[in-house]
């Protein structure tokens, strides 16, 4: 197993090499008339991990329900591994694990029993089924609450019985429908590196409204909004596309510096579009600078400093682009 | 039949099975049955003669068998009621759908799950009849006949349950609808003496009650059998239609 490859290396390119292990063309779902989708066209390759990034209602559960063929589609087509979901949709699902947005589980049932359940239904021979589970428990962490009710678990150890029921067949495509809401913090970067571990060599496909998430597990990201894909690419190539500025943070020993002087300073530096004193305490100043995307103000701001002799406390670079962006293309309009 | 499939209906009838022992569901239904009967069987006068049991002065289980059609139609619906509409109104029935089976193997699943805690309440009075046994001479034939009837009975009632619980999210509604389907059938002979013409032989054809005297006087007919048969085979069909309807297919 490839572990030490960092899943967040590769730049996966937005055509996928080969045949893809998931091909969704014109994907449309109407409901009663209203359009949940409409025409959503993506194609993932085998082993990528696509974040689905979208708010409330954009149609991540939708597609991700039509993809694990609970859902039919109104129109497009859906090909999973060479196969048309509508069509086989039983072979469709042997090769997905799913865990659904609320993560429904039998809460009567114990966590060793349910998973055997599970595991029964997805035709793991009887023979392996017990390693299995003990794999699957290790792996999401469940190893003491395996003899527990599932009703009585917290919602961070349900996360992972639900994680633990899409895994125990092994499957090559994993669809996780925010996996992570709900949880606390630490909880999220445990499941979120269980995710990245199992993206060594699995395609898979996870939704979220959460920005920071896609940026920490995923390789690629779709923003879907009005049921339609309005960016696709790895988040550093949404950044560089769409970024119209750069900004820079900086914090200088207050000493006897004023304020205005600086800012007056700062403003004639070549390129720079905006410069505010953001904060002022006793012992610093805080500056924001802004500036096109194609000019780096870093080289002349410390220039400035070393020329001036302030004392320079921080210089960094502001990542807060793929917010901007992701606020810009999913606004209402 | 695949062997994966007979491996999938299995796994999901022990799931459901499981459920009634670990939850009250199984006991509060096996209690009220035996509580009602045995009261039934012992304490009431029969509607017919007027007799109590002990008058009646001849060991038999005919009052009984007669009753539990009656019985069924509200213990047998709070047995099927849940199988799933819960689902529906949990959303585990998300995750069903995305594991590799078929809806004709859920809803076979699912029935005989229910039919199993059916035949355990039946199986449960076996102390009555022998109770019975040793106060007298028992026909043999009506009591054996009579038991395949009942579970007869309760198949179908299970059945129609089961069709109502694919209907609705709400336990307490597949209740209502599978207890009022039930009794309608049950007693939809009577409803042909009051209706001019043919219409008396027609609706006795479709009556559970009419179905069930052969078996309560220990005499096995086929028309009866395919009657029971059919019955069970048509509401699961329905139900798994109603499944598949519901906007997820296979």
């Amino acid at each position: 197993m490839a572990l030490n490859e960092s899943p967040q290396s590769p730049p996966a390119p937005t055509q996928s090499r080969g045949t893809p292990m998931i091909s969704v063309r014109g994907l449309t779902k109407r409901y009663d008339g209203f359009a949940a989708l409409n025409g959503l066209d993506f194609a993932i390759a085998r082993g990528e991990i696509v974040g689905f990034l979208g708010p409330n209602g954009a149609g991540k559960t939708t597609t991700m329900k039509i993809l694990t063929a609970y859902l039919p589609q109104t129109d497009g087509e859906v090909i999973v591994d060479g196969l048309d979901v509508s069509q086989h949709s039983l072979e469709v699902r042997a090769k997905i694990g799913y865990l659904p947005e609320s993560t429904p589980l039998y809460a009567d049932m114990l966590v060793y029993d349910y998973l055997r359940h599970v595991g029964t239904l997805r035709g793991v021979p009887k023979g392996e089924l017990g390693n299995r589970i003990r794999q699957v428990a290790a792996m999401c962490g469940l190893g003491d609450r395996i003899g527990q009710e599932i009703g009585t678990l917290s919602k961070g150890y349900k996360q992972r019985v639900g994680l633990a029921q899409a895994l125990i067949h092994d499957p090559d495509i994993l669809i996780l429908d925010e996996p992570t809401s709900g949880l606390d913090p630490n909880q999220i970067v445990e499941i979120r590196n269980l995710i990245k571990t199992l993206g060594t060599n699995r395609t898979i496909i996870l939704s979220t409204h959460n920005l920071p998430e896609v940026m920490a597990t995923c390789n690629r990201i779709l923003i879907i909004h009005k049921g339609r894909i309005v960016a696709d690419g790895t988040a550093e190539a949404l950044e560089q596309r769409e970024a119209a500025s750069q900004h820079l943070g900086l914090i200088l020993e207050r000493a006897d510096l004023e304020a205005a002087d600086v800012e007056t300073e700062l403003r004639r530096l070549q390129g720079a579009t905006r410069v505010r004193c953001a904060e002022t305490s006793a012992d610093s100043l805080r500056f924001e600078l802004e500036s096109l995307r194609d000019t780096d103000l870093r080289p002349l701001v410390f220039a400035l400093i070393v020329a001036r002799g302030w004392r320079l406390l921080e210089l960094r670079r502001e990542q807060m682009d793929l917010e901007g962006l992701f606020r810009e293309l999913t606004r209402e309009v | 039949m695949k062997r994966s499939s007979l491996r999938n209906i299995g796994a999901l009838a022990r799931r459901e099975l499981g459920f009634y022992f670990n939850s009250s569901v199984a006991y509060v239904v096996l209690i009220a049955f035996y509580a009602v009967s045995g009261a039934w069987l012992f304490l009431m006068d029969d509607p017919s003669t007027g007799l109590g049991f002990f008058e009646e002065n001849h060991a038999s289980m005919r009052r009984l068998l007669d009753a539990v059609p009656l019985f069924f139609v509200f213990l047998v619906p709070a047995i099927s009621m849940r199988l799933l509409s819960e689902e529906k109104r949990t959303g585990t029935i998300e995750l069903l759908a995305s594991w590799p089976v078929s809806d004709a193997e859920i809803v076979l699943g699912k029935y005989l799950g229910g039919l199993g805690l059916v035949a355990v309440a039946l199986v449960g009075t076996a102390p009555l009849t022998l109770l019975v046994g040793s106060l007298g001479e028992l026909d043999v034939g009506a009591v054996v006949g009579g038991y395949l009837g009942l579970l007869l009975v309760g198949a179908a009632y299970l059945a129609l349950g089961l069709m109502t619980s694919a209907w609705t999210k709400n336990q307490i509604v597949a209740y209502l609808l599978g207890a009022l389907l039930a009794g309608a059938f049950y007693f939809v002979d009577s409803l042909g003496s009051a209706l001019p013409g043919g219409a008396d032989s027609v609706l006795g054809a479709l009556s559970f009650r009419a179905h069930f005297q052969n078996f309560a006087r220990g005499v096995v007919d086929l028309r009866d059998l395919v009657f029971y048969a059919s019955f069970v085979v048509v509401a699961l069909v329905v139900t798994s239609q109603s499944l598949s309807a519901r906007g997820w297919k296979r």
